[in-house]
């Protein structure tokens, strides 16, 4: 596929079902990551995946492989676009027990879930539960614990969304803390589509078409 | 200021329009106002009017029948789901009525901040391990128990701040309702009690609830009574009738008006004056002129204590002054709604009802029936021998590439138009180099590939590799199958304000010497888009096109605002 001559490291990994993963990505607990197929991942990018649901020293024992979903950290569905230097970290549903006097017993990460065609902006930083479907999150936003954003929304760039927000379908954020400061319009929904956006990056990526 | 992202307005044809109902001479239909044709008048993108009417394109709808396209100030819409953007429960019409259109479960924003705020219980806040998330019976083992509080998790802010605390964990609008009321209730006495004006004793007799709500239902009662002691054959009509057309009323006010005159003239029927409300029991809210406790309030508080024009306006009741008077605000609705034409009525965009689902029974956007234009610089910003910034340079010639994209299955002819400068008080100027071309049809078998394809064989015609081609007059700079580029040159005023030379001068005109207005050194191109093109008699429908042989002309104008860059201030 490369035009580069062989024994040359590539800039991105490219798997078989499309996925293009920047050698520089930083994935942690990758056994514990679910691509759903032609996700970018670029350079610096980082996934938490070492952040599953049973406690991380457990995780670094690979029988994990066996039943994926139930182990599962992160799920990213197609199409997704992560940009450099963002962080998708789950949330962590002890954290309100960091001030008590008795330790956990187990590390409760919920797992976060990421629909088709998800763009992450640069430098953000993702703890949502989940993420809708045709979503658009700009460049240094910051999205807190169990926040759920549904479908079609478009979160511009520095947001911050606090923890337990949920965000409609059909609409535009921005604010710290987040508001609802717009609305998507009826024409605007081709806009989240990322095919194009997949093609022209990779190690042999293709001219935007006009 | 540091980058600057070129756009394409579309003015929808409502900007010259009037509604029906409104328009002034009463004769004109609401169809004879849409003449797009009207090349004769100018265009000025940034007079004041027109603000309201460009829209980029994906705001704008296209109605089949009118054959032209909507936005969305001129459509009507219709309620299809009121839902809460929080819980994303749906809420019935009724419901609205009765209760109003914010959220009656338990979603708050929180009244420092607007973030949302979750409930949780007031003793395990620092200490559970679990607050209610996870399995139930572990819940009712060791769950919490109350009081319960709102809490901020933006802020940190929490309810009992405001000393509001809750029995149970649900309902809780009910509860802070019944809650408010008793403040306000309690709160207004002590301020009475504590003012010592003329109405304590009343007030305190009648005990009504000082809610805004229950003060309005109070007036409301009371002027209907009023208004059916004056007059008992209109004020008994409809509770809405406030009974100003009768000719009691009309008496009434003429003997305002007129004084003696009238009532000397007509002794007899000299009416009885409508009293106003003076007691709480008819809604009657005293206003406090006493700011001692306002004053002192400050004085402990501080200008930190107090709530700031941005927290009071989204407060649901009015008159707080302090932090202490803010209260959790309800969730705001949201709705689903269908937009139809304003002239045609027909549906151009109607939404599943469903909040959960996304999809659309009808979505008629302008995108999928005219051309889209996409603006960039013919030479790239750092490129060499191109532009070293964003900014454009004043008297110097640039050029831009207009990309038109053909949506539709049929070849469409474009001409456009421009004026030679662009209006305003820094006229730069103007020159559309092929303002004629024709664009290739869309397809269904799309192909991006194929379309590369066609563009890599000949390296003459890339678009990147400008040095070797020259800008023609009157050709396309480039085209593929259903788009065409072409170039626009401008030569960017200064922005310099200084008097015009007075040979330039028209009679009487006056030089506008006032500071640089907000955008104003932003080029903006007022463009004029005439499209023609061969429609088949169905393609209305979408069906049977093969069948029918029939082909009808179809034209489209419009203008458009070209945003294209910041003049540099040198
Ligand atoms: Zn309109
Ligand atoms: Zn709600
Ligand atoms: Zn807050
Ligand atoms: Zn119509």
């Amino acid at each position: 596929m490369s035009r580069k001559p062989a024994g040359v490291r590539t800039e991105y990994i490219e798997t078989e079902t499309g996925n293009k993963v920047a050698r520089k990505a930083n994935l942690v607990g990758t056994q514990h990551i679910m691509l759903g197929g032609k996700t970018v991942i670029m350079a610096d990018a980082m996934i938490r995946g070492d952040l599953a649901r049973t406690a991380p020293t457990s995780s670094s024992s690979s029988s994990s492989g066996t039943a994926p979903g139930s182990n599962t950290a992160v799920f990213i569905g197609r199409y997704c676009f992560l940009s450099k230097g963002c962080c998708l970290r789950p949330r962590d549903a002890s954290t309100r027990a960091r001030h008590a006097d008795d330790t956990p017993s187990a590390f409760t990460y919920m797992p976060l879930r990421l629909g088709d065609h998800v763009f992450v902006g640069e430098s953000a930083i993702v703890q949502a539960a989940a993420i809708g479907s045709h979503v658009h999150v700009g460049k240094n936003v910051v999205i807190g614990e169990f926040a759920i954003i549904k479908d079609f929304v478009r979160v511009l760039d520095d947001t911050v969304i606090p923890a337990n927000m949920v965000i409609p379908s059909f609409t535009v954020v921005a604010g710290q803390p987040a508001r609802i400061v717009g609305e998507v319009p009826e024409g605007g929904h081709e806009a989240f589509e990322l095919r194009e956006l997949y093609r022209t990056v990779g190690n042999n990526p293709q001219p935007a078409s006009v | 200021m540091a980058s600057f992202t070129p756009y394409a307005y579309i003015q929808c044809p409502c900007v010259d329009s009037v509604p029906g109902s409104r328009s002034p001479d009463g004769a004109s239909t609401p169809t004879s106002h849409s003449s797009p044709e009207d090349d004769e008048r100018d265009f000025d993108p940034r007079s004041p009017r027109s603000n309201y009417s460009l829209y980029p394109i994906e705001y704008m709808l296209y109605c089949e029948d009118c054959h032209t396209v909507r936005c969305e100030r001129c459509v009507t819409e219709e309620v299809v789901t009121l839902y809460c953007p929080s819980c994303l429960f749906e809420v019935g019409n009724s419901s609205v009525k009765t209760e109003g259109n914010r959220c009656t479960r338990s979603c708050f924003q929180c009244p420092i901040c607007i973030g949302p705020l979750s409930v949780q219980s007031l003793e395990s806040t620092p200490a559970a391990p679990e607050p209610s998330l996870l399995s139930a019976d572990h819940a009712t083992a060791t769950g919490p128990a109350g009081p319960w509080i709102l809490c901020c998790s933006y802020c940190n802010w929490n309810s009992s701040e405001i000393g509001v605390k809750f029995d149970k964990p649900q309902g809780i609008f009910a509860q802070l309702s019944k809650l408010r009321s008793g403040y306000d209730n309690h709160h207004s006495r002590y301020t009475s009690s504590g003012d010592g004006d003329t109405y304590p004793t009343k007030r305190d007799a009648d005990g009504e609830p000082g809610s805004t709500k229950a003060r309005f239902a109070s007036l409301k009662s009371f002027y209907q009574t009023q208004m059916s002691n004056e007059n008992p054959n209109s004020g008994l009509g409809s509770t809405m009738d406030y009974g100003y057309g009768s000719p009691g009323a009309l008496s009434r006010i003429m003997s305002l008006y007129s004084g003696n005159t009238l009532s000397s003239a007509k002794p007899k029927s000299k009416p009885t004056i409508m009293r106003e409300a003076d007691t709480t029991k008819e809604g009657l809210f005293p206003a406090k002129l006493d700011d001692t406790s306002v004053m002192s309030g400050l004085r402990s508080a501080g200008y930190d204590g107090t709530a700031t024009r941005a927290q009071v306006n989204v407060q649901v009741e009015e008159g707080a002054r302090f932090a202490t008077d803010l209260w959790p605000i309800p969730y705001v609705l949201r709705t689903k709604r269908t937009k139809r034409c304003p002239s045609c009525r027909h549906i151009l965009s109607k939404p599943e009802a469903k909040v959960s689902n996304t999809r659309w029974r009808m979505r008629l956007i302008a995108g999928n029936y005219i051309p889209s234009i996409t603006i960039k610089p013919l030479i790239p910003v750092g490129a060499p021998g191109g532009p070293t910034t964003h900014l454009l340079t004043p008297v110097k010639p640039v050029q831009y590439l207009l990309t038109f994209k053909n949506p539709i299955f049929e070849t469409i002819k474009v001409t456009l138009a421009t004026p030679a400068v662009t209006p305003g008080r820094f006229a730069s100027k103007v020159t559309l180099l092929c303002p004629q071309f024709q664009i290739g049809a869309n397809s269904d078998d799309y192909n991006l590939d194929e379309v590369l394809k066609d563009r890599d064989k000949d390296p003459q015609r890339k678009r990147s590799d400008t040095t070797g081609q020259q800008v023609e007059a009157g050709k396309e700079w480039d085209s593929g199958r259903n788009w065409v580029s072409v170039v626009v040159e401008v030569v960017p005023s200064s922005i310099q304000i200084e008097p015009k030379p007075t040979i330039l001068k028209k009679l009487g005109e006056v030089d506008d010497l006032g500071p640089l207005r907000e955008d104003e050194d932003i080029v903006e191109i007022p463009i004029f888009v005439h499209l023609e093109w061969e429609a088949s008699a169905d393609q209305v429908t979408g069906k049977d096109r093969e069948d029918k042989e029939t082909k009808e002309k179809k034209e489209l104008a419009y203008w458009c605002a070209l945003g294209i860059g910041r003049i540099s201030p040198e």
